[in-house]
């Protein structure tokens, strides 16, 4: 057998292997409901929802963020984040967050928010006056 | 409707430019194709010519649509929806050039531009590869010159033109009026885009991605010819330059991240850094095995594959960054355009292209015949390029989630979607491994010979190499795992891979090529591999959050306690923090300035007895707020430099209070304020409190207060005391009055006592009443002359048109003079004033000016031109005995304080130096090979 073909072999078992491994790493998007089955870290997408309330007192912890967002199946809960508040968050229109449930809230680990408007205000300016 | 003040001249301009520009790359594909058809035959100049004549043309209509649209954003006609979208009225100059790229389309012709620039190299270099090679880059042309094409046929659309109007692409009330154009303006840049680092980074990265594409058209011309051995010369060369210049755009977006964005790091694995990544990756990879074919034969077909699909990597990561796919995965937003059809498109021809050109030759590629011996360098050089393309992988497998989701939704819409758990702890477990190979693999492989057969001649001196290397790794590894904070055996791996590597790379400078340092390119990019890995373990594992204080912190924490996860600190202004570190954090002052808020935050070091060390410096994180004020867009961190280290910071929020100015004015309206009223020198009791007043001033100055001509504004100098405590904080409310707006007030607060104080209607009306009532006495004076007032010398020094007062704001037809006045005290002491005579709309007008210093007003009444008498009212009075009217609340909620994220990277020049190091070692590389082809052609 040629040393090529022992790479070839080599490659191709060491490619298996690593994608086995790598699909422990890899989680689905959840909502509320599937987080609370599986019990494991998942992907969450969902909506802040804006009348209820948001509590991030920096006075007394600047690293305690607790909101109430809506998942892709509409259903509401409390969802807590372990640090500050991003300066957009109640303009966010998606959250995207990683994390489980723990009781009754989402411990969230990490969150992402789009604010597309930020980026791109789809209106208007009038001027205030003129000059 | 006809529309009052349109361009529209430019925009039919930039679309026949475009449209030109797309039929002459089409040309010249063809032209050169068909002159690599005919490279043997008479015809083929004729073809050449035609296809170089295209070519040029086309460059010259790209450089026309560039001119276009800079003239469009410049002249800031906003009428062009990229013009609104995209710059505003006040958008300094410079920052032109980050809009213009910031749009897809704009960024598509910095694409088409650089490939322009390489066309023209190559039409003066590239020879008898001049025509296939362009064949390629004029056919790729036609792809980015279509995707601003914005044609329709029927609904589809091709292309986005950045032409269009703003009146086609939105739907709005005001494009009812025939003049609207004066009604609107622009949106404006981000705020985060408008740094140096967008005006740079774009262009450099974009010429990395534009120069892909010459490696890969020599590799198809390769193949295409048949000629699998004269292309490896030229295509060496532009791949080292391509690595190059790639490799520096994309350090500098890691250092745009780590610099002004709050990241708080230089490297994310967030999928568009990846996406820029892979293609550097398995062009490092081409380059080795370019080197392997250039010197022993071996790997011409991997040189191929790697080239190819380099630029379909390029083309592919365009498709992710520019599609919209990638959607909830990356924090980089994108505006998607609809040209992910175009893309795909794009992606699919170059791609079937390189496939069946690979193997369709694949019988025809020579062979090098025998098996490459075990201890050939060309082994464990192509062993390396494989570990490269494996890491290739496995980052474009992790990164392409979103497309494989899209392509399982596409068969099965009820597919859940798959993400990764956590990107950076996947990336880093696999990467590390990778790293690890490459670190033992440059370090051996450096110390072996191509072509190399016989195992034992080299083998003694290869292991005494190889020896000194692992020895003095191991003793580098020892030194640099008594700073790192180590706690897996993986990093010690690591450690010692970059370590080896260094060390046997300087070894080989030394011994090896002695010192001769023109062929240490590859010892240099190997050293700075080292060199960055280490940058990344001191980095990644020493990163502290300095920014927490668990016994401040204690008992107010709710839910768990985890200690890692507090990452922020709150300041109260002026109120010394201490943080981990021995450091201690004061939150000074903010400043605001434009819609930057800038804030000074000391730090001070202790040392383990507690005592100050002379270690202390200001830093100054910055938020940038939208242009209404509303809202914070950007928040901008300030980093403190050591050798060794940096401190990294950026303010992480504000009060809400600081945020929302609705939500501040209801705090405001709910605050009980109670009157009181002072003079100069007054002492004011309130239950819990007293404030001295110090004085008035006309020139007052508060955070948010911007004088602007024609202002008259008020202020008081208090200084705010706590019951029992002689510890004084200064307080300074104020109002002003601007002309056809109104009047402000702007009050004060003393956060430390919870005080708020504020000047109201009645401190104005008290503040003008006793303007009025000044007892004025008109005195007649000529120029030149001096009368007594009061026991003071007043002369009037000259009449003035060149007016300086603080109050004045010119318009035309205004008639104004100033009266220079010189005054001078019995005692000695001297003062100017210069009251303003103003005749506006036929109306007289009297701008008053007064020596403070002595409690002298002035008026400059009236002037009669035939005797040359100047008329001006004197006044002497001390405003200070009268007393003025303000407002006290208590308990106002503490709004002046921030909460600050502050970072410690230690180790971080390591990874600049090893990351420059590594670029210059591949242009080093370059710079020899290009000398090399002077000195002996052909070889």
């Amino acid at each position: 057998m040629k040393r090529a073909h022992i790479i070839a072999i080599a490659v191709v078992a060491v490619a298996i292997g690593i994608l086995i491994s790598a699909s422990q790493d890899v989680t689905t998007y959840a909502n509320f409901k599937q987080a609370v089955q599986s019990g494991d870290r998942v992907k969450l997408v969902g909506q802040l929802v804006k009348d209820k309330p948001v509590e991030y007192n920096p006075e007394k912890d600047p690293n305690y963020l607790a909101f109430y967002l809506r998942d892709g199946a509409g259903e509401v809960r409390k969802v807590v984040l372990r640090a500050g508040k991003p300066q957009d968050f109640e303009r966010s229109e998606q959250v995207v967050l990683t994390g489980q449930m723990e009781g009754e809230t989402f411990m969230a680990a990490d969150m992402l928010l789009k604010c597309p408007s930020k980026y791109k205000d789809q209106e208007v300016y009038v001027r205030s006056e003129k000059g | 409707m006809e529309y009052i003040g349109e361009h529209l001249l430019p925009g039919k301009l930039g679309h026949f430019f475009v449209v030109f520009s797309f039929v002459a790359a089409l040309l010249a594909c063809v032209s050169y194709f068909l002159a690599t058809r005919r490279r043997e035959l008479p015809e083929y100049a004729g073809w050449r010519n035609l296809g170089r004549f295209a070519f040029l043309l086309h460059g010259m209509a790209t450089l026309g649509v560039i001119g276009t649209l800079f003239y469009i954003l410049v002249r800031k006609y906003y009428e062009y929806q990229y013009a609104w979208a995209n710059v505003s009225d006040d958008l300094p100059f410079q920052y032109t050039f980050s809009a213009f790229w910031k749009e897809q389309q704009g960024s598509f012709l910095l694409w088409s531009f650089w490939h322009i620039v390489l066309g023209v190299a190559l039409i003066l270099r590239a020879g008898r590869w001049e025509a296939p090679v362009l064949t390629l880059l004029a056919l790729a042309e036609v792809f980015i010159a279509s995707m601003i094409l914005g044609l329709y046929f029927g609904d589809f659309r091709f292309g986005a033109s950045p032409f269009d109007l703003l009146r086609q692409t939105m739907d709005a009330p005001v494009f009812a009026q025939a003049d609207y154009l004066t009604q609107i303006k622009g949106n404006g840049l981000n705020p985060l885009l408008q740094n140096y680092w967008m005006t740079i980074h774009p262009p450099t990265l974009f010429l990395g991605f534009a120069s892909t594409i010459v490696p890969f058209s020599y590799a198809v011309a390769g193949l295409w010819l048949r000629e699998h051995k004269d292309w490896l010369k030229p295509a060496l060369s532009w791949s080292l330059f391509s690595g190059a210049i790639l490799g520096t755009g994309i350090l500098m977006g890691g250092a745009w991240a780590y610099e002004a964005l709050s990241f708080g790091g230089y490297w994310a694995w967030d999928p568009v850094e990846n996406s820029s990544l892979v293609p550097w990756i398995t062009l490092v990879a081409g380059i080795h095995t370019n080197l392997i074919a250039r010197n022993t034969g071996y790997s011409i077909r991997s040189t191929y594959a790697f080239y190819l699909i380099t630029f379909i990597l390029v083309l592919y990561s365009t498709y992710l960054t520019r599609s919209g796919i990638l959607g909830d995965t990356s924090a980089h937003a994108f505006t998607e355009m609809g040209l992910g059809i175009q893309l795909v498109l794009f992606m699919a021809v170059f791609s079937l292209l390189g496939l069946v050109l690979w193997f369709s030759r694949w019988k025809s590629v020579p062979d090098a015949g025998k098996e490459e011996g075990g201890a050939s360098r060309e082994f464990w050089m192509f062993i390396g390029a494989l570990v490269l393309f494996f890491s290739a992988v496995l980052i474009t497998g992790a990164t392409s989630l979103p497309v494989w989701n899209k392509l399982m939704q596409w068969i099965n819409p009820d597919y859940v979607g798959a993400a990764l758990k956590d990107p950076v702890e996947h990336h880093n477990r696999y990467q590390l491994w990778i790293a690890v190979f490459i670190g033992a693999l440059t370090g051996i492989a450096q110390w072996l010979r191509y072509g190399e057969r016989n195992e034992r001649v080299w083998m003694k001196n290869f292991v005494r190499q190889v020896l000194i290397a692992a020895g003095a790794g191991i003793a580098l590894s020892a030194l640099n795992a008594w700073w790192l904070n180590i706690h897996a055996w993986q990093y010690y791996a690591l450690l010692f891979a970059a370590m080896f590597t260094l060390s046997a790379n300087l070894n080989y400078i030394i011994t090896f090529i002695k010192g001769n340092l023109q062929l240490a390119g590859s010892a240099f990019s190997h050293i700075g591999f080292g060199a960055l890995v280490l940058g990344i373990l001191g980095t990644g594992l020493n990163k502290a959050w300095i920014s927490s204080n668990a016994f401040a912190m204690e008992g107010l924490i709710e839910g768990l306690g985890n200690d890692d996860l507090n990452k922020n600190i709150l300041l109260l202004k002026e109120a010394p923090m201490p943080m981990q570190g021995n450091f201690e954090a004061t939150y000074l002052k903010d400043t605001v300035e434009r819609q930057t808020r800038t804030f000074s935050v000391r730090f001070k070091k202790r040392d383990a007895q507690g005592a100050y060390t002379d270690e202390t410096f200001v830093l100054q994180p910055n938020v940038m707020y939208n242009r209404q004020f509303t809202e914070v867009v950007a928040s901008n961190p300030s980093t403190k430099h050591y050798l060794t280290h940096d401190i990294f910071t950026h303010v992480s929020s504000l009060p809400k209070a600081e945020l929302d100015p609705e939500f501040a004015r209801a705090q405001e309206d709910s605050l009980r304020f109670e009157p009181y009223e002072a003079a100069v020198g007054d002492t004011i009791f309130t239950r819990k409190h007293y404030l001295v007043l110090d004085g008035y001033t006309k020139q007052p100055a508060h955070p948010e207060y911007k004088p602007e001509k024609g202002d008259l504004a008020f202020g008081l100098n208090l200084r705010a005391y706590a019951l029992e405590d002689t510890l004084g904080y200064p307080a300074a409310p104020m109002l002003y009055i601007r002309p056809r707006q109104g009047g402000f007030t702007l009050p004060a607060g003393v956060g430390q006592l919870q005080l708020r104080i504020r000047l109201t209607e009645a401190s104005m009306r008290q503040w003008l009443a006793m303007e009025e009532e000044l007892p004025y006495q008109n005195v007649p004076m000529k120029e030149g002359q001096t009368v007594d007032f009061q026991g003071y010398k007043i002369r009037f020094a000259k009449a003035n048109r060149d007016i300086r007062h603080p109050n004045y704001a010119p318009e035309p037809n205004d008639i104004a003079v100033a009266a220079d006045l010189e005054i001078s005290a019995p005692d000695g002491r001297t003062a100017k004033a210069s009251p303003v005579y103003l005749i506006r709309a036929n109306q007289p007008f009297s701008l008053k000016d007064e020596a403070a210093l002595f409690g002298l007003h002035f008026r400059f009444e009236n002037i009669d031109p035939q005797k040359g008498i100047l008329t001006i009212a004197m006044a002497q009075a001390s405003m200070d005995q009268r007393k003025i009217p303000l407002e006290i609340a208590a308990n106002a909620p503490r709004s002046d304080y921030i909460v600050l994220e502050a970072i410690v990277f230690p180790g971080i020049n390591l990874v600049w130096a090893g990351s420059i190091l590594m670029l210059f070692g591949l242009a080093l590389s370059m710079w020899r090979r290009l000398r090399e082809k002077r000195v002996a052609p052909g070889l």
